[in-house]
């Protein structure tokens, strides 16, 4: 049984909800006007206006796409009735906090400056409030696993001096936060959502291991725990060609989104395919849930979608000020709600 | 001895035919409150965003409702039937327990079919929040969950009219 049943009302305001979010004809709309000003004047006629007028110099859009994910997580987590649901998908911000202000403290001790304002607000935890902590080396009081990661982490930097091993612990450390998470609300549907992601993640990595050559020991180190596929069965396939990945995986969900991915030979490409590929399928695992009135995985869903649509949006804008062109931004354009 | 069975003879047709009356009423009254209480978080889900659907969200939430009407309508036949709302009619036990048995279509399958109503309403409540343009088909969905009330309030009405009292 789930650990509150009763989602007909939150389900209901996010199927009203929905339609303000941006379809892809209006990401095309974007992505025809001319230069990073027109399309900031497409993006301000919708309900981005409001935050983008707060941050009126152009290069400050990214303030303004922060405050409205902000704005979403706050309006859902006023009422939905598992807080946790929400803070589901705010964690990973936690966990960048914590490593943009690791790593400043890193560069610190070495006369280099401290990079604060990589920092976003998107996290459960006050920024304000983690830099007093790690700065004052009082961890005892931060939540999802922190009070006892940060010290690990630092350890290991003294150790070893290797900022890719205090990453792995602190990357591992936010899956097994967002498993416990999804195993505390008793909801199947979260916690398969939780699994595809730690897949997603795990392959993600692989291919970029295979990139370096690595081999499955060392691979599988950097692999997550706590997926549907094991970690040691991913770590296989490295190996492989990407060509037999799908194959090798086949009798799994995860298997089909891998298949669908067609290495062209260039690595940036296949890397940005698959990368597509998989958060479709983290969106097509809670797909089901649609046709529900009163599934908490709604509340993920609408989540999950407003974050590709941010993620859409930056791409797009950033698209406006580099050399990329249309078709490569529309390749890493993810698909919608 | 004797004359205490008697009495209690007499008296527990009314009895009965007061318990079928009550069942119906409560049941096809409870089904419809479940009901429309699930229609209704959904109704107040959409009109939290959108105040201008609440017309339609009206409508479908009603619909669950019917089910507590038909078993009202159902008592009242039930204890019209003896007469207490007028003079009352002698019944045996017999009799009382085929009125109570009358009632018990409508509120069983009040019960159920309201509370069915009610999560059917909800989803059509979603449906016209994204596509308000789809509202006949949206009051049509649920409908289908008003039929087996219809029918067994016709079945309740057909027996409560084959037992002859008096």
């Amino acid at each position: 049984m789930p650990r509150s049943g009763n989602y007909g009302y939150a389900v209901a305001r996010i199927r009203a909800m929905e339609p303000l979010l941006l379809d892809a004809g209006f990401i095309q709309r974007m992505l025809e006007a001319d230069g990073l000003a027109g399309a900031l004047k497409v993006l301000g006629e919708t309900c981005y206006g409001k935050a983008l007028s707060g941050n009126a110099a152009q290069e400050r859009y990214d303030a303004a796409l922060e405050a409205e994910l902000l704005s979403t997580f706050m309006e859902l987590r006023a009422f939905v009735p598992d807080k946790d649901l929400v803070d589901l998908l705010r964690i990973q911000y936690d966990f960048h906090n914590v490593k943009v202000l690791l790593k400043s403290s890193f560069l610190a001790k070495s006369g280099g400056r401290k990079r604060w304002e990589l920092m976003t607000g998107l996290g459960t935890i006050q920024a304000d409030g983690l830099i007093v902590s790690i700065e004052s080396e009082d961890y005892n009081l931060l939540p999802w696993g922190l009070s006892a990661l940060i010290p690990a982490a630092l350890a290991i930097w003294e150790q070893t001096r290797d900022i890719v091993e205090v990453e792995k612990v602190l990357d591992g450390g936010l899956f097994a936060a967002m498993l416990k998470i999804a195993e505390d609300l008793e909801m199947p549907g979260i916690l398969a959502w939780v699994r595809a992601r730690i897949d997603s993640e795990n392959i993600r990595n692989l291919l970029r291991l295979k990139r370096f050559g690595m081999d499955a020991q060392k691979a599988s180190s950097f692999l997550h725990q706590g997926g549907a596929v094991s970690a040691g069965t991913l770590a296989q396939l490295i190996a492989e060609p990407f060509e037999g990945w799908g194959r090798a995986i086949a009798y799994t969900d995860i298997g089909a989104a891998v298949s669908g991915v067609h290495d062209g030979g260039d690595f940036d490409t296949l890397i940005v395919s698959l990368e597509k590929a998989l958060d479709d399928y983290c969106r097509d695992v809670l797909a089901l849930a649609r046709y529900s009135q009163d599934a908490p995985e709604n509340v993920l869903a609408y989540l999950w979608g407003k974050e590709m649509e941010i993620k859409n949006i930056r791409t797009v804008l950033v698209s406006k000020g580099s050399p990329a062109g249309r078709d490569a931004t529309e390749r890493m354009l993810r698909n919608g709600y | 001895m004797e004359d205490v069975i008697v009495t209690m003879a007499g008296q527990l047709g009314p009895a009965l035919v007061v318990l079928g009356a009550a069942l119906s009423v409560g049941f096809a009254g409870s089904g419809s409150a479940w009901g429309i209480g699930i229609a209704n978080e959904a109704a107040a889900g959409i009109l939290t965003e959108d105040p201008k659907k609440f017309i339609y969200a009206l409508i479908l939430l009603a619909l669950p409702g019917t089910q507590g009407i038909y078993g009202f309508l159902t008592a009242l036949l039930a204890i019209n039937k003896i007469g207490l709302l007028s003079t009352a009619v002698p019944i045996t036990i017999w009799q009382g327990l085929g009125i109570f048995g009358a009632c018990m279509p409508i509120a069983i399958v009040g019960f159920y079919s309201a509370i069915w109503q009610g999560k059917s309403s909800a989803a059509s409540i979603l449906l016209i929040s994204k596509r308000p343009d789809q509202m006949g088909k949206a009051v049509i969905l649920p409908a289908m969950c008003e039929t087996y009330a219809v029918l067994g309030l016709l079945m309740s009405i057909f027996l409560l009219n084959g037992i002859k009292v008096g």
